[in-house]
């Protein structure tokens, strides 16, 4: 089939994002603790994880805050998604995406993330 | 994008004129897709005037808002072989990406 | 930790099943948001509130709408000439939660008015914007890539594949709402609901219904759930 112009619908002069896969992050996507897998194993028939409001609550205020624009981390999401984080269900997907987003642009970096992680689970665990 | 560029006036168009898009340079936050450029179509509907998301996009408070328009397509033009006479497809622009076509 | 409902007098209600692990995936969420706070990226006060917001928006109050523009000519012509204002009449104020609403939301809601010759649908190519205080968040065919490259080159295909097949003589109209205005499909009533109230016609009229790819039927009160549908012709993709 012969390219079209203009087709696939491309959004005008897409800066890469970075595709060079974040360790943190691919040990917590290959671990695959995602929502469809647990849920139906606890009989939880919630469609959705109980953070993915709260995500979308986040990315809302990265785009108003400007730290990361709508369009900017939307194409970023659309690549990873089809790249790095293919296959891994949304909102899981979408999660990837953001971290690997936000590291990729600096605004947080893999060791800091990490730690906080640490303390965050522990919290989480003696509560 | 040239801040020079400022010729068009903030609405030249009016429902049922005829316009095409141009096929302007890039800029990372142009919201004037790919594939409707060079493309003609009809305007359906003035919408609202605002900065364009360019300069929104880069905090320009100089810039001057514009009108937006909703411009309806035929799917026959905008796709070859498209095989269904009556189909159409409709998108919004900000005027400085349209110029008047006269047929 | 499991919490046990303990009742005193004959009802047993059975403790709600939970996740009870904690899984990677929770603890990144908080980390990162805790840690875009600190940074002074947004303050806890806003995430709050549009975690509010976002918990309270969902699909029923487009369907009120639609319901009250099917039974109630002079609604119908208000929702017509200012679709946003006339949101307020089904409690839906866009411009929450900020005062002047989100930043991927708006305040230029277009109603698109089928006729029994004009069928709309909607998309977004450039991100999946969506009227997401008429019908809560999108659902994940609507952002995939595969949706959006797919519906405006090849409507009717993609219109297929969710069981609805329209004759050529209809002219299917696709929005691309690639700025500010977002819109809602404003369906034709199907025959077979003379004399119904305006919430047994809500109930008819799905969140698929007003994106465009459903027809809402008298006999249909869910929105299907669809298989994972790879692209049959792969496309290049639109990021090389």
């Amino acid at each position: 089939m012969s390219e079209q112009r203009g087709w696939p619908p491309a959004a005008a002069n897409n800066p890469r994002v970075n595709l060079v896969p974040i360790p943190l992050l691919e040990a917590i996507r290959n671990d695959d603790k995602t929502w469809e897998k647990l849920a139906p194993h606890y009989g939880v028939t919630n469609p959705d994880p109980p953070w993915k409001v709260s995500l979308y609550a986040t990315c809302e205020c990265l785009a108003v805050g400007e730290a990361l624009p709508l369009l900017e981390r939307r194409r970023a999401e659309d690549r990873l998604g089809q790249t790095l984080y293919r296959g891994t269900p949304a909102p899981e997907q979408q999660l990837l995406a953001l971290a690997h987003i936000m590291l990729s642009r600096g605004l947080l970096n893999e060791e800091e993330l990490a730690r906080r992680m640490n303390i965050v689970r522990s919290r989480l665990d003696t509560s | 994008m040239s801040s020079a560029d400022t010729g068009n006036a903030p609405a030249r168009f009016t429902v049922g004129d005829r316009v095409r898009v141009k096929d302007l340079p890039n800029l990372f936050y142009t919201r004037t897709q790919m594939y409707v450029r060079g493309l003609t179509g009809t305007i359906a509907a003035r919408t609202y005037v605002d900065l364009i998301p360019e300069d929104e996009a880069w905090n320009r408070d100089d810039a001057q808002g514009e009108q937006f328009y909703i411009v309806r397509f035929r799917q026959k033009d905008l796709w070859e072989g498209y095989p269904f006479h009556n189909d159409t497809l409709q998108s919004e622009f900000p005027d400085r990406w349209l110029e008047p076509v006269s047929e | 930790m499991r919490q046990s409902h303990e009742h005193d007098g004959s009802h047993e209600h059975p403790a709600a099943p939970m996740v009870d692990e904690i899984t990677d995936f929770e603890v990144l969420e908080i980390a990162v948001r805790e840690l875009a706070i600190e940074k002074g990226l947004f303050t806890a006060e806003d995430h709050r509130r549009f975690t509010e917001w976002a918990e309270q928006i969902g699909p029923a109050a487009g369907s009120r709408l639609v319901a009250k523009a099917w039974t109630d000519p002079a609604f119908k012509a208000r929702l017509l000439a200012d679709a946003t204002a006339a949101c307020r009449e089904v409690d839906v104020d866009w411009s929450e939660p900020t005062g002047s609403g989100t930043a991927s939301d708006y305040m230029n809601l277009r109603v698109l008015e089928d006729t029994p010759t004009l069928h709309h649908v909607i998309v977004c190519t450039l991100c999946s914007c969506y009227p997401r205080p008429l019908l809560g968040h999108s659902p994940y065919w609507y952002r995939s890539p595969n949706y959006r490259r797919r519906l405006i080159r090849w409507p009717r295909q993609v219109l297929m594949e969710f069981g609805l097949n329209l004759p050529p003589e209809v002219e299917v109209r696709v929005e691309d709402s690639n700025q500010k205005c977002r819109f809602i499909v404003l369906p034709v009533r199907p025959a077979g609901t003379e004399n119904w109230t305006e919430e047994q016609l809500a109930e008819i009229i799905t969140r698929d219904c007003v994106i465009g790819v459903a027809l809402p039927r008298p006999d249909r009160k869910a929105d299907d759930v669809l298989p994972v549908h790879k692209a049959r012709r792969p496309v290049r993709s639109e990021h090389d």
